[in-house]
Formats: structure tokens, sequence, C-alpha cells
């Protein structure tokens, strides 16, 4: 081979290539922080309900719907007899209302898409964390001012274990806020 | 297989005998394989199939395939990989259903006669675990394991789906319509022709109403009600001396001397749940004024015998003449005999030691504590005995006027009583003379359970039309023209009235999964002479309409029929006022008609008893049962015949080598275990096991005995005398898990501080000296662990020792809690059953009369754990709150912590366990639904152990954050916990300075289980009192 040509090589292009491999990996890394912690992540549903609407505009609790939040560890999506509850007579017209009523009428299921999720082996309780005060926003964000929900904190472990070590400063509203346990037991069973 | 037999010459034998505690032969005689499992984790071929020369190489093609296989899933799944999938509420939301909270429902479970009591716990409609009901008045909140385990019935993977007619030779899927039309007519054209319903025990009144309904429509129809093993026998006897219909209720717990003659009151005679809490709670060593003393002969160990201050080992066959010379004895020191002395003179005590080789101190003793005890003494015959010992024995307790301790608040209230064997022979009569237009199996299995020789199986098949109604099928239903699916108990309306002042109720807690409906509907339907559109409020509403006009006005309630009724679904129980018959005088001419003993006892004896596990059959399918181990035994998916070392040698078997018995022109060979403690020249053998018809699980399991009864009985119809036995050919293997999971017994004896695994003592000892066991406090000594505070809760638990009675219906509680899964007998037999708490079985003494203690052993939670500091990937951490955790996602499957583990209570998964057994059944949707959410279900390649019900404690906790209220360590209850009938297990706080785990972690019967390895458990175990005398033992 020719000198010339491998030390063209050896001293440009192949600097440029691994700058190039490096760089694309740190862009892509850093891009997608978020996606990879479910930031972001904002999936288009089978009716378009609107929290803004419902919790921001109208004020209506979140309990009102989500009533399992402070005696369960699920929330509970409502059921479709809840919303029925007012769109038995309220905008019966509109057409997001009327995909509604035909799941309710026609007794079909409604498949919400999922939002927030975290693994099956993870048993995560809703009651524990509310009835210590916690806020619905401190996990789900402001959903007052979503139209579509969106999840915007990370759902990792490293997450959770970041505000049972540090509550005071992830916790600010709460005075007497206590450790969260860190242990496994905890969570996992 | 070990040599036993070379090994047991008498020069051997006194060395042998040094060990102090044996679990099995191999143990004792300390066979270098069981010496060298005991020091490893697990038994030697625990690990055998994983060796990577003997597996399948797999081809270069292959490999190819599989790779782009997954390639291209992997670029499949990766399209839409931020999809968590879906929340689908429901519709309508169910007005009881908080999702992720369990509902409690109060129901009835019929997996017995004894109708006990259950609160059904269940998460989004399904059920998911059993409990006693605590305002039950008899079951008092527990449930025995049975009733446990009925819930995999319910789930049980050969549950018929709809109704079957009979084509040829195989069973077509019918509509209910069309099977309801064909069977309607052929009742109406039944004409003078009987129409023959079988029944099990009919407990229900408005059942029992339904049958009278349908009998007064069909005039022609015959009900016939069995059980294959019952009480008529005491019944009858009863009725002899004192004239009244039901032998009466005991007040065990009043008992002071307790003689039991081949009987097992605390295992499978008679309402378990009641009487071994009663029992027990005579058996607190608090009061060890009050200790009572119990007396057990029988041919092989039960449950019951394992329990006794004092077993002795007599033939069933004997147990006549026993009591005869009690009598005769009880008569010459002065107890006057309420019948004529013609019957028991000539019975000696003495002549009746030597003949049958019994301690004469023992007899002696019994005698001066029965003396001694008048009034507060029980001798109680079991079941299976002829009715001469029962009528002995009542004279015997008259005598003593033990019938102080029959009680006269309750009494047994048969709603319907069980048909005579007369009258079933003349049902099979009639059959085979053409007189039975219909036949009805409801829910019924006779061909399995009547004595072969009624015939009944070639008769049945002439009857024109035979109907089956059953959940799965059998063998009767294999016979039939229909099959009609029933509903499981959990599916189904009820009422139940077993005994006097109350009634337990039975509400469905789930919609029926199949298309099957209840037994009541369908006769209801057939009354009405034409298929009706099915509706399941139909038994609902003739329940309540019974109720409203019959047994309502009855109850004088003060609320209205519809609040009262509603109270009693939500209660479970309806307690009212009723009076209860009298128990009779007794009639002293009962003596006179006693018959003579045969004398002669040659050949051997055979005694049918019924299963621990497979109950009269009805759990054959059960996988829980069947792997739950024998109490006794400790073995799983089988029956044997239990045969003693000596017999054994007589017929030179080993355990597992096939005997052939014969009684009469009868014959059986089943694989013989030698038990140590059996009668000579017994043979022992569990019925229930061996049915033709069974589903997966259950097919192949055991033998069936049954065919070695007959209809004339011999001794007894459950007891045959002069049987002929000899050497069959072949064997087979047994598995047991008596040896698994030993302790290395050499860590202990070469330590200073010796401390045995078993420490026990007699009440004597204690009241003498409380401090006898001389136990050392949990010792200081310099540790390699650094020593953790323990702030807030720290979890304990206590095992009372004196309270425990080995019968295992923990196990099956913790099975069900923790979605633990069947493995199988192939699995068992190398060790590898996945159940997280078992129960030590140890003999001590030799093996002619050996002395049992029980042990229950479960994850001790160490302080100083020592399988924490060896797993490499920090799988299983300390809590601080005391726990040993296990996380499963960490854990990579390394065995390191298990090999560490001197108590040997990890569970390896060797396989995906779901998926490893019959048709992967445990992982279909069915199956799946009985399981717990609250816990993980573990695959393979995970290690897994007790984890003192973490789901429980994180709910107690999450209910008083709720709250607002302090979290205390009483707010927990394990599922073990939750199941023991004689609360044996105790669970707590041990940093409450108020809790009874507290108080007993510092109490002076108090000991930990290898505490010399400063392993700190947090299982206390309360040291065994025996109420034994010093001088005879």
């Amino acid at each position: 081979m020719n000198k010339s040509l491998l030390d063209y090589i050896l001293r440009v292009r192949l600097p440029i290539t691994i700058f190039v491999i490096i760089a694309a990996f740190a862009v892509t890394y850093f891009a997608s922080r978020g996606v990879d912690k479910g930031i972001g992540y904002s999936p288009v549903q089978p009716i378009a309900f609107s929290h803004k609407l419902h919790a921001g505009e109208m004020r209506i609790d979140c309990q009102y719907c989500h009533t399992g939040v402070e005696k369960s560890r699920n929330a509970m999506v409502p059921a479709v007899s809840t919303c029925m509850n007012c769109h038995s007579i309220a905008r019966k017209d509109q057409p997001e209302i009327k995909k509604l009523r035909n799941y309710y009428f026609n007794n079909i299921a409604l498949p919400w898409v999922r939002v927030h999720r975290v693994p099956d082996f993870v048993y995560f309780n809703h009651s524990v964390h509310v009835n210590s005060g916690i806020k619905c926003e401190s996990c789900h964000g402001d959903v007052r001012q979503m139209d579509r929900i969106t999840q915007v904190h990370s759902f990792t472990m490293s997450a959770c274990l970041d505000c049972h070590r540090h509550p005071k400063e992830n916790l600010p509203y709460l005075k007497n806020v206590k450790h969260g346990p860190d242990n496994c037991f905890a969570c996992h069973r | 297989m070990v040599e036993i037999k070379n090994e047991m010459d008498p020069k051997d034998k006194k060395e042998a005998l040094d060990t102090d505690y044996w679990r099995s032969f191999k143990e004792l005689f300390k066979d270098t394989s069981t010496i060298d499992s005991s020091h490893n984790e697990f038994g030697k071929s625990v690990t055998e199939d994983f060796d990577p020369s003997k597996l399948k190489g797999i081809s270069r093609r292959k490999f190819i395939a599989l790779v782009s296989a997954s390639a291209a899933l992997a670029g499949a799944g990766c399209s839409d990989y931020r999809s968590k999938g879906f929340i689908v509420p429901y519709n309508q939301m169910p007005e009881e259903v908080t999702v992720g909270n369990p509902t409690y429902y109060a129901s009835t479970s019929t997996s017995c006669t004894h109708s006990c009591g259950v609160l059904i716990k269940t998460r989004e409609g399904r059920p998911i675990k059993v409990d006693g009901n605590p305002d039950h008045p008899v079951s008092k909140g527990k449930t025995c394991a049975k009733c446990q385990a009925s819930i995999i019935n319910l789930y049980d993977p050969d549950r018929l789906e709809f109704p079957l007619e009979r084509s040829g030779n195989e069973f077509l899927k019918r509509d209910w319509k069309v099977v309801d039309d064909a069977i309607i007519s052929a009742l109406n054209n039944s004409s003078s022709k009987q129409i023959a319903i079988i029944t099990h025990t009919v407990n229900s009144p408005t059942s029992k109403k339904v049958l009278d309904d349908f009998v007064q429509k069909y005039p022609n129809t015959k009900i016939y009600s069995y059980e294959l093993f019952n009480e008529q026998i005491r019944n009858s006897a009863w009725k002899k001396c004192y004239g009244t219909d039901n032998f009466p209720l005991i007040n065990w717990d009043q008992a002071k001397i307790i003689v039991g003659l081949e009987t097992d009151f605390l295992g499978i005679d008679g309402n378990k749940v009641e009487t071994t809490r009663l029992f027990s709670d005579g058996r607190n060593f608090h009061q060890t004024d009050n200790f009572n003393r119990l007396y057990i002969f029988e041919g092989s160990i039960s449950v019951t015998g394992m329990n006794a201050d004092y077993r002795i080992k007599l033939r069933p066959d004997a147990q006549y003449e026993l009591v005869l010379s009690l009598l005769n004895e009880l008569d010459k020191k002065g107890i006057s005999i309420p019948a004529g002395s013609q019957a028991y003179s000539g019975y000696s005590l003495d002549s009746f030691a030597q003949k049958y080789s019994v301690s004469k101190n023992r007899l002696n003793l019994l005698v001066k504590d029965l003396i001694k005890n008048q009034g507060s003494s029980l001798v109680y015959p079991g079941r299976t005995l002829p009715e001469e010992v029962h009528v002995a024995a009542n004279i015997l307790n008259e005598a003593l006027s033990n019938t102080k301790l029959y009680r006269t608040d309750a009494a047994e209230t048969p709603v319907l009583s069980l048909t005579s064997k007369d009258d079933i022979a003349r049902l099979v009569q009639d059959i085979n003379s053409g007189n039975v237009a219909v036949v009805i199996h409801y829910d019924s299995d006779p061909v399995y359970h009547l004595p072969k020789d009624f015939s009944y199986t070639d008769a049945v098949k002439k009857v024109p039309m035979i109907i089956s109604m059953v959940g799965s099928k059998n063998d009767s239903s294999a016979l039939g023209n229909y099959i009609l699916p029933i509903n499981h108990d959990f599916e189904s309306w009820g009422d139940f009235k077993p005994r006097s002042g109350f009634y337990s109720m039975q509400q469905p807690v789930i919609d029926p999964i199949f298309d099957t409906r209840q037994k009541e509907v369908i006769l209801l339907t057939w009354l009405k002479g034409k298929p009706v559109v099915y509706d399941d409020q139909i038994y609902h509403n003739y329940l309540k309409n019974n109720w409203e006009q019959n047994i309502y006005p009855g109850i004088n309630s003060k609320m209205n029929f519809t609040e009262f009724w509603n109270a009693a679904l939500h209660d479970g129980v309806v307690i009212f006022e009723e009076s209860v018959p009298s128990l009779g005088s007794f009639d002293k001419s009962a003596g006179n008609s006693l018959p003579k003993p045969s004398s002669n006892h040659s050949g051997f004896v055979v005694a049918l008893r019924e299963s621990y596990q497979a109950g009269d059959g009805k759990f054959l399918n059960n996988g829980w049962m069947l792997e739950l181990p024998h109490p006794v035994s400790k073995i799983t998916w089988d029956n044997y015949a239990a045969i003693s070392n000596k017999t054994a040698k007589s017929l030179n078997v080993d355990d597992g080598d096939f005997i052939s018995i014969q009684v009469g022109n009868r014959k059986l060979e089943i694989p013989a275990f030698i038990q140590p403690g059996a009668a000579d020249n017994t043979v022992t053998i569990e019925l229930g096991f061996g049915r033709k018809v069974v589903g997966i699980v259950g097919t192949g399991v055991g033998f069936d005995a049954s065919v070695l009864m007959s209809k004339a009985g011999d001794f007894s119809p459950w007891i045959y005398e002069g049987s002929n036995i000899t050497k069959g050919s072949g064997s087979y293997k047994l598995a047991s898990t008596m040896e698994h999971h030993l302790f290395d017994n050499e860590l202990t004896t070469n330590v200073a501080q010796k401390r045995k695994i078993i420490q026990e003592g007699t009440v004597e000892e204690y009241k003498k000296d409380p401090n006898f066991l001389n136990a050392p406090k949990p010792n200081e000594e310099e540790s390699l662990y650094h020593k953790h505070p323990y702030p807030g809760v720290k979890w304990g638990m206590v095992v009372d020792l004196n309270k425990c009675i080995g019968c295992g219906d923990c196990v099956i509680a913790c099975v069900s809690e923790n979605n633990i899964p069947i493995v199988g007998k192939d699995q068992v037999l190398v060790s590898r059953e996945m159940q997280w708490l078992r129960v030590d079985r140890y003999y001590s003494g030799t093996i002619e009369e050996p002395t049992v203690s029980n042990q229950l052993m479960l994850c001790q939670q160490c302080d100083n754990a020592p399988c924490e500091n060896v797993c490499p990937v920090a799988a299983t951490t300390h809590s601080p709150d005391g726990l040993n955790q296990m996380i499963y996602n960490r854990c990579v499957g390394t065995r390191y912590c298990s090999n560490n583990c001197p108590y040997k209570v990890r569970r390896f998964n060797f396989f995906n366990y779901r998926d490893h057994f019959k048709d992967h059944f445990q992982q279909s949707q069915l199956f799946s639904l009985a399981a717990n959410p609250e816990v993980t279900v573990r695959s393979r390649g995970v290690m897994e152990k007790c984890t003192f019900c973490i789901q429980r404690i994180m709910d107690a906790r999450s209910l008083a954050i709720e709250e607002h209220r302090e979290f205390k360590g009483s707010d927990v209850k394990t599922a073990c916990q939750e199941a023991c009938n004689t609360n044996a297990i105790m669970f707590g706080d041990e940093n409450d300075k108020n809790s009874i785990i507290h108080k007993y972690r510092n109490h002076e019967l108090a000991y930990y289980v290898l505490e010399d390895l400063n392993t700190k458990p947090n299982v206390t175990y309360l040291a065994k009192l025996r109420n034994t005398e010093t001088e005879v033992a």
C-alpha cells in the first residue's frame, strides 16, 4: 500500500470516524435520556379526554374519578359509568362523547393507553403515598395543564429511591416528611 | 437403596440407637449417602439431570434458525417499544369492588361433611384464598388443609365445562336444553319403576327440601346417601346403650385423660378443626396442673399417635380385648360396672399385656389414671372399630362417670341419615331385576366408593338412564348416559345445619366459570317439567323462599326478613336458640349382648383409613393436597401399605417393595412402607387413591385399596382379619420428603455448648424446675457481624411445640398465599419440592416404640443470616425490621445462599415449575386465577423462601398509614398463623415489650434451633412438654 495513503487514513480518516461514532452515540444517548425513562410519552387515547378541561378549568377533584387513590394500591382509572354520571346529559352531541356513549351502552371495554407504569415486580401503593400527604403532581406532573396526559417524571427505581432518600428536597411542601423505606421488601416481594 | 436388613443385627442396634433423633432408617443407621447429603445443600440426585455432557446437542441449522428468529422477533418487538399496554376499566363499577383491595365473603365449605364456615378472599372478583369464618361457632376462624386447597378444585384443569351425552364410547357436548328434555321424558316414562338418587351426606335443609319436592313429584324416587368413612357404627352402639340416635359431642378441652383406641381424632376422625383446638387447649404449659394426658392404642402411627404421651402399638383386632380387660381390672379395683360381669370376666390386664407384649407398667398407669380422674377421662374408640368395642367403651365411660364430658348444649343433627348397607344391597337387587329406570349420581361416586362385592358397577350398567352430576369426571360418571357439570362450592347458594343451634350459610363468590349449574337447580328444572330459561337466581330464590316461609319464623329474629337475610349472608351464620335432645339414660342390659372376642388372631390384619391427602378420593386431582407430605410418613403422591419393621423382615421386603394382600378372594398389590412404631402383622392402608377415572393430576396416583372392602365387612367394614400377605414382585418408588433437607448434625456435635435441634421435657420436670432446659439466653459472644440496631418494629415468630400437632394445614395455607407451584412426584423424588414451610418429623427411641417430635421449619430470618454474605449479587439482604429479604429479580441462581443455610429452608426453581408439570396447566388462564396478585410468580433459575408474608406486612402497614395510626406488630397475621387450628404459631413485634413474642422470646421454655451457630434466628421454639411419669418411662 502507498505509504502516504496509509498515513492519510491513520491521521485523518480514523480520528474522524472515531469522532463521528462517539459523537453520534453521545448525541443519541443525550437526546434519548428522557425516552429511556419514559419521559415525554404521550400516546393518543381512544377518546380525546382532556384533563386540562376537567381538572383544570372545571376544577373537578382528582378523587372524583380516581377513587382508589386513598384506599388502595391502584388509583383506579374510573369506570365508564363514572363518566356517564355527567355525560348521560352533558354534551351528548359532541363526537368524543358519542364515542364514550358507544362504549357504555354497547358494553364495550374501553382500552385507555397506559402512560405511567412501574414493572410487575414493583408493588407500588398509591394509598401509602397519598395518605402521607404527597401531591399527585409530584409524580404525575401538573395534569391540570395537559390536554393529553404526558409522562413528565421518571418512573425508574433510582427516581423512586431519590425521593425516598431525599424527601425534603423533592417534596418541599411537606413539613414533617420522613424518609421513605429504602429496603428491598418495601417494593419487591 | 441401603441394605437396612443386614444392619439390623442386634449387636449393631445398640450403637445405632445412640442417635437421639432420627427421621428415617437411613439416618438411624448412619447410612453414608444420607450423612453425605446432610452436609450438602441438597441430596445427591437433585442436580443429576443438569450434566452438560448429557444435554442434547443443538444442530448448526437449528442454531441459525433460532438466531434469525430471535433477530426477527427483536425487530418486530422494537416497533412500539414505548408501549406500556392498556388500562381497561370496568364499564359499570361493581358496588363492592375497590381495584387492588381484597373483598371477603362468608360462605360454607363442603370439602368434608362438617360444613365449616369460611371467609373467601376475592380480588377483582376471583377467589384467591380460603380461611375460617371467625363468627362460625364450630370452626371459629379456622379451616383444615382440604378446605384451603379446595380453591384449586374451582380452577381444576379437568373441570367439566358443559353437559355431555354418551354416544357410543365417547361423550359429546350437548346443550342443557337438549339434555333436560331427554331426562325429563325419561323421568316421566319411569312410571312405576324406581328412580334412585345416590348422594353423599346431605347437611343442607333446603337441599333436602329439593329432594323431598322431587320425591313428591316422582313418588317412585328413593334417596340413598352414603359415606366411605362414617360414624354409623359409633352411633348404632350409642343407640344400643342410651337409646338416642347420635353419639354426643365431647368437651375435649375438659378431658384430663384421653384414651384413643385406633382413632385419629386429631387427623381424620370427626371434626378435626374443632377437636384439635379443644385438645390443644388442654395442653397449655401455663396451666401445668390441667395438662391432659393422651394414651393411644393403634396399629400404625396416626397424627393423634404422634401427639400421644403414651403410644402403645396394638393390632386393631385386639382393641376389644383391651377394653374388656380394662373393664375387668376396674371391676377388681372396686369400680361398679353397669353391666353384667359375664361379658368381661376372664380378661385380665396381665394376660392381655403378655399376649400382645404391651408394657404392664403403662397399662397399670392407665388404670390408675382412669380411676383417679373419674368424670374427666375419656375412652374414645375409632370409627372403624366394630360395634362391640364402642358398646364396651360406652360401658367403661359410664362406669367412670365420664359422661360428664358429653356436651348437653349442642348436638349433631343430621338432616338426612345415611342409608344402611342392606338398603344399598336392595338397590343393586332392584337394578338387577330391572325395576330401576333412572339412577342419578348426585355429586357422588358409588362405583369407586362402594365395596366391589355389591357388584354395583355391573348392575348399574343395566339401568337405561344413568345421570351423573359431578364437577369433573369420575368412575361412576364414566358408565353413565349423561354427565352434567355442577357448580363448585364457591359458585353455589346453600344453607347447612351440621349441628343444633346454628345454620351455616353459603353464597357464591364468583359467577359460574363454565356452563355449569348448581345440582339443586338441575333437579328443580326437571321438576318444572320442561326446560326453563336458566337463571342463576333460581336456587337463590328457592332458598330465600324456604327460609322466609319455613325457617325464619322459627328463629324469632327481631329483624324483618330482608334485613335478617342480608345479615345472615353477611355473617355466614345464623345462631339461634334450639333445644338439644337429651342424651338418654344408660341401659344396663346393653352389656348383655356383648360377644366373646375371637381369641385367635391368626394371619395379618388389614386396617383401612381415610387418606390425609386425598380424603375419600375427592381431592385426588388436587395437586396441593397430593404434594403435602403425609404428616407421619412424609410420603407424597402415593398411598402405601404401612407395616412394621419386624413384619417387613419376616416378609423379606424393603421400603417400596410390592406386597400382595389377599383378603378372602380380594387381592391387592401395593408397595410396602416400613413404618416405625407399627404393630406387627398389621397392614395399614389409606383409601382415596387409585381412581381409574380422574383428571390429569390424579391419574396414576396411588393404589385403590377399596378393592379389599367387602359389603359383609369382617371385623368391621374397614378392618379385615386373617388376611394373607406375601412378597409381591418388583418394587416402586415412594416419594418421601423425610430425608430431604436434613440438618447437618456434625455442626452441632462439635460445639462445646451443645444445643439440640429438638428440645423437650416432661410436665413433671417443668413443674419441679421451670428452668430445666437450662437454655442459655442468646449468647453475646464476639461475632464477625456488626450488631444492628432495630429501632422500629422487629418481626419475630414463636412456634409452641406443645400445641403443634404436625398436621400440615399451615403448609397448604402457605402454598395458597405465596403462589408456590406443584412440582410433581418426579421432582419430589429428587428433593425439589418447593414448599417454603415444612414440618420436620423426628423419631426418638426404638424402631418398635418410637416417640415422635414435630418441628415446623421455615426461614428463621436470622439476624446474622449466613445466606446474605455469600450472595454475589446482593439478591438477599437484610431489612431494617429484621427480615431476610429475597429479591427475585436480582437473583442469578448461584445457589450459594442455599448452600450456606444451616436450616435448609431455601428452595430453588430448577424449572419454571408452572410450565413443567402435567400439560403446564398451572400456566393456564384458568389456574392462574388462583394466584395471589400480591406475590410475584417466580420463574426458573431463582431462589425463594419464606418471607414472613411480607405482602401481609406491607398491607397492614399501608392500612395503618391510611388510618393515621401507629403500625403495630399485632396488626399482621401470617398465612400459616391464620390457618393454624391450635394457635401454635404466633407472630409479631419483638421490640414491643407488651407483645406475646417479646414475652416468649425470654421464656424459660424458649430455644432457638442451631443457636450455637450464632445465626440469631427470629423464630423461637417453645419446648414440648410430655405429660409422662418419670418412673414409668
